[in-house]
């Protein structure tokens, strides 16, 4: 594939990925919505900076001199705190309503101060930041323990209650550790054949994001 | 002794107006079955049942048949509670 045309598909790409997480994010605020509990919000906060990540890598594809080199850095910033809000959901999902929202509280005002901790030096220049190469792989490698964490919490939930339907976001999740596993194979040995699986498990983890919540929302159920 | 659940406020509503629904079904809705199956003292449920329908959730408090709104309502509710149930969130 010639430079431009894999820039044009990588824009594309990224750009169809950030809309299923926009949408995603619309059925993912649902529960906060109706329950007005904070320790939901980081479902379409996770969602949301996943698609921001995506959105600003079809950004600096399209434009790779806008911003600067500091931008890649603020996508692998964005994209592990999507993760780590994940995570703190499912965490907190567990606990008491009680405990679970002031426990939530705390872990966000944490959060969002860590978040400007580490964009401040990506966005103030003459900092000296470490190498891509090195940040890239270490957040690649902590993306992954969150995930499998998320994929051991969704399979858990289902055991404990085996259903049909709660079995598939599991799979979901187990597909986006694989494309970052395999994220972390093309960094080791820069293999092109585990960058595109990566590409193409990521659209199908995401797909069934999609389609689970569009049942949820929009099938015909319970023989209503 | 199985204990039972911190309810919510808004769960509690969800799961009455739960039962309200399924109760509907009958000629006359039964108030102590619907206490057995909420598991509610009774006076918290007249408070409830005075709740929902100062919300316009149900039609008046004696027979208990659901609004348009509280039928949109349990929709909603059902909705995303399976979402959450699908998505291996717990709402407790």
């Amino acid at each position: 594939m010639n430079p431009y045309d894999y820039q044009t598909f990588r824009i594309a790409y990224e750009v169809i990925s950030a809309i299923i997480c926009l949408v995603l994010v619309r059925f993912m605020i649902k529960p906060y919505q109706l329950t007005k509990e904070s320790r939901y919000l980081g479902l379409p906060l996770g969602f949301g900076f996943l698609g921001a990540t995506y959105a600003l890598a079809a950004f600096i594809f399209y434009q790779p001199y806008f911003f600067g080199s500091t931008t890649i850095y603020l996508q692998l910033i964005l994209r592990s705190f999507a993760f780590i809000f994940l995570v703190v959901t499912y965490y907190f999902s567990r606990q008491t309503a009680d405990v679970g929202r002031k426990l939530w509280n705390t872990t966000l005002a944490i959060l969002i101060i860590a978040f400007l901790t580490l964009f401040l030096p990506v966005i103030i220049p003459d900092i000296a930041l470490p190498s891509y190469q090195l940040t890239s792989s270490f957040t690649r490698v902590f993306n992954l323990i969150c995930i499998i964490y998320i994929c051991a919490h969704t399979l858990r939930s289902h055991v404990e209650k085996p259903e049909p339907e709660t079995i598939w976001i599991p799979f979901g999740y187990i597909f986006l550790a694989i494309s970052q596993y395999l994220l972390i194979i093309f960094a080791v040995d820069e293999s092109m054949a585990a960058w595109w699986s990566a590409l193409g498990i990521r659209w199908v983890a995401l797909a069934i994001f999609l389609i689970i919540s569009c049942r949820s929302f929009y099938c015909f159920k319970r023989g209503d | 002794m199985k204990k039972i659940a911190r309810r919510d406020k808004l769960k509690i509503y969800g799961d009455l107006l739960t039962v309200l629904c399924a109760e509907s079904k009958e000629d006359k809705i039964v108030l102590t079955r619907v206490q057995v199956q909420i598991k509610v003292p009774f006076d918290r449920l007249k408070t409830y049942i005075r709740e929902l329908d100062e919300l316009g959730l149900i039609q008046d408090q004696t027979s208990l048949r659901l609004t348009e709104k509280g039928k949109q309502y349990l929709v909603e509710y059902e909705n995303v509670l399976d979402f959450m149930k699908r998505m291996g969130i717990a709402y407790r």
